[in-house]
């Protein structure tokens, strides 16, 4: 419960920095701390497993990945980022705010009182492999198959054609 | 407080913020940004409910978070594809000028 009070404020201040930091590459390394840090708050609640696939994937997959894709895109208007913030402050919170107290009040009326009990047993490794790979194998064959997809999807949409060396002007 | 609606009121900011910045943000890949924060926030719910909910036998909230992972993994792959590929041609991120659909 005290690593929980400890780390929550903390994701809360870097996601919150990766989304309202104007420099493109300050949100992105915040994600990536704020990923780090939710995979820390797997490894201390017992889901340790879930925690290191998070940090693989998530902090040294996708996070990178974005990155990358921030180094090799141009920056955006930064000024005009910031000039347009009052409004995009004003719409958004205008949008997410019902949201946000949509799932508040769910968490206060919709949990039944017995969720006081002990927590469930941490996470066996052994078991998870057992299910993964006995009970859902047609899945994880699904999840192989979208994975190769993917690859070649992700590599036909990136790879250099002969028309991207047309000029920007004619547009 | 106990920990079940600790995590539920963590998750449920985390997604409010990755809503937030799918919403304002005008370059796309700070939209996958949001994104990814609003799936993770996702993920937590289902470690959330697996290990502070009502007991259960199965594993099946960590099995889900993996598949969700590895689904979430291949998103941003082919996100941020199709973002760089539009950028050859426009040479921008910008959304508001990805309009060449627009009747």
């Amino acid at each position: 419960m005290i690593p929980l009070l400890l780390i929550s404020p903390l994701i809360l201040l870097a996601a919150l920095g990766a989304v309202w930091k104007a420099r493109p590459v300050h949100a992105a390394l915040l994600l990536a701390l704020t990923l780090a840090l939710v995979a820390v708050l797997y490894l201390t609640i017992g889901a340790e497993f879930i925690g290191l696939v998070q940090f693989m994937v998530y902090v040294g997959g996708v996070a990178i990945l974005i990155v990358f894709a921030l180094l090799i895109t141009r920056p955006g208007d930064e000024a005009a980022e910031l000039a347009r913030r009052p409004r995009s402050l004003a719409v958004g919170l205008a949008c997410v705010a019902p949201v946000l107290g949509l799932l508040l009040y769910a968490i206060s009326k919709g949990l039944p009182a017995e969720t006081t009990v002990e927590a469930n047993p941490a996470l066996p490794v052994q078991a998870l492999g057992v299910e993964l790979f006995e009970n859902s194998v047609p899945a994880v064959l699904a999840v192989g198959v979208l994975l190769t997809a993917v690859l070649i999807g992700a590599a036909l949409f990136a790879r250099e054609t002969g028309e991207a060396s047309e000029p920007p002007a004619s547009r | 407080m106990t920990p079940l609606p600790l995590l539920l009121t963590l998750s449920a900011l985390l997604f409010v913020l990755g809503l937030f910045a799918v919403l304002s943000r005008r370059n796309a890949i700070l939209v996958l940004v949001g994104i990814e924060l609003m799936l993770n926030a996702a993920n937590l719910n289902f470690i959330a409910f697996w290990r502070y909910g009502p007991p259960v036998a199965d594993l099946t909230g960590p099995l889900f978070v993996l598949f969700s992972i590895a689904i979430a993994a291949a998103e941003a792959a082919v996100g941020l594809a199709i973002i760089l590929m539009n950028f050859r041609r426009t040479r921008s991120t910008d959304l508001n000028r990805l309009d060449s659909l627009h009747g």
